[in-house]
């Protein structure tokens, strides 16, 4: 699964980003400008670039389904 | 407990070779369960948000288990295929070079991402990270190899560096590519089988490869690489490239006008099986009036870093120089995991 995180703070390219409570650092150089703070953007493999932005609606969709399985235990 | 997934590949070294390879994966292949109770249709809109990478895969694969069909129309081809040289034209201008110690080329990265918005552009960054046109490339060995030689561009330079540390063919191990169109007992594993089969898939006991070596191994600059390198490296890399030159030309050529598509079926089981980049994806789903009851996938990277996968079989019995770790991940590159992997190892 591709967990959608929330942009904090942006500097020199690299964000600041929030998923489930765990902060991390991550690279919009692959997004470009057109990333705001308060904006979800997906992680790529391993977190070091963001690969993709997604709509807010969209990622809270997506959180909302991962905190099930996460609840739920699923392997 | 964190939602990201990950793979942790041990080596254990014995008398100097890879005695044992381990793999641990925390990917969550059961999830896919919760979607019960909700729709064929929300299912739909939200598998490309939860499995963002593959996306575009994941949604045509639910849609043809829900509509019970096994041919995607044009423009959801067009759109797999432009998932698939997103994924792997990201990997070859963002992280092949890294391979190699060299940087990134985000610029054709993110030309090779908005594939689906302006393959031309995507086709004209291949060609920058090539240095030439595929077709000018890729049509033998020898090309590739006067190609990679001239080290023009870091494609060229990780391929000359494979070849030139005698890499090219590491990983070389029994060949097992999946079938087209995927396993004989799938639809009825699916059904039947367990979480383990979602975790550690086989067939008859056969751990299968697939992704671009195992659709591409007849493709004539494969075979002949395959012919001198067996199914390691040089080959692997390769197979990719095809895939990505081969997935921007039949973009560009293709009608992308479609029919409305057919409804979901209400009741009933389905089997929706695509080639997505790193493989073969298969959903299984069972529908009843109209609510899911029962859902479940299959993904690419179960098949490829299984405990008796092709990542196994290709370490397993290596000489284990003291780079053994930088080999192992040069493999896990080519094999092209979609979530991290690690790699240890004791000696």
């Amino acid at each position: 699964m591709a967990v959608p995180s929330r942009v904090v703070a942006i500097a020199n390219g690299i964000a600041t980003v929030e998923a489930f409570g765990d902060t991390r650092m991550t690279s919009l150089m692959l997004l470009g400008d057109d990333v705001a703070i308060g904006d979800y953007v997906i992680l790529g493999p391993g977190g070091s670039f963001a690969a993709e932005k997604v709509s807010e609606e969209r990622a809270l969709e997506a959180l909302a389904f991962m905190a099930e399985v996460l609840a739920s235990g699923q392997a | 407990m964190s939602a990201e997934a990950r793979l942790e590949i041990h080596l254990r070294v014995l008398s100097g070779r890879v005695a044992v390879v381990d793999v641990a994966s925390s990917r969550r292949v059961a999830a896919a369960a919760a979607f019960a109770g909700r729709t064929a249709d929300a299912v739909s809109r939200l598998l490309p948000a939860v499995f963002s990478l593959c996306g575009t895969a994941q949604g045509l694969a639910c849609r043809l288990a829900v509509e019970g069909s096994d041919t995607l129309s044009p423009a959801r081809r067009r759109a797999l295929l432009a998932e698939t040289v997103a994924e792997h034209g990201t990997a070859i201008a963002r992280d092949w070079p890294a391979l190699n110690g060299e940087a990134p080329d985000l610029a054709a990265a993110k030309a090779l991402r908005a594939a689906g918005r302006d393959p031309a552009a995507a086709a004209r960054a291949l060609i920058v990270l090539l240095g030439a046109a595929p077709d000018s490339i890729l049509g033998d060995a020898a090309r590739v190899l006067a190609w990679a030689q001239e080290r023009d561009t870091a494609t060229a330079r990780l391929f000359a560096h494979l070849v030139d540390t005698g890499l090219a063919d590491f990983g070389t191990a029994v060949f097992a590519p999946m079938p087209a169109g995927g396993p004989p007992d799938l639809a009825r594993r699916l059904a039947e089988d367990g979480e383990s089969y979602l975790a550690r898939p086989d067939c008859a006991g056969v751990v299968f490869e697939t992704g671009p070596l195992a659709r591409r191994h007849a493709h004539p600059l494969v075979a002949a690489l395959m012919g001198q390198w067996g199914n390691g490296l040089v080959p692997r890399l390769a197979a990719r490239l095809v895939e990505v030159a081969a997935a921007l030309a039949d973009m560009l050529s293709m009608e992308t006008t479609d029919d409305p598509p057919p409804p979901a079926h209400a009741t009933g089981t389905g089997v929706g099986v695509v080639e997505a980049a790193r493989g073969l994806l298969a959903h299984h789903v069972e529908l009843a009036e109209g609510l899911v009851t029962r859902y479940r996938i299959l993904a690419p990277t179960e098949w490829n870093f299984h405990p008796a996968g092709p990542l196994v079989r290709g370490l397993t019995g290596a000489v284990a120089g003291p780079d053994i770790e930088r080999r192992a991940r040069l493999l896990v590159a080519a094999l092209d995991p979609c979530v991290a992997c690690e790699v240890t190892c004791t000696r």
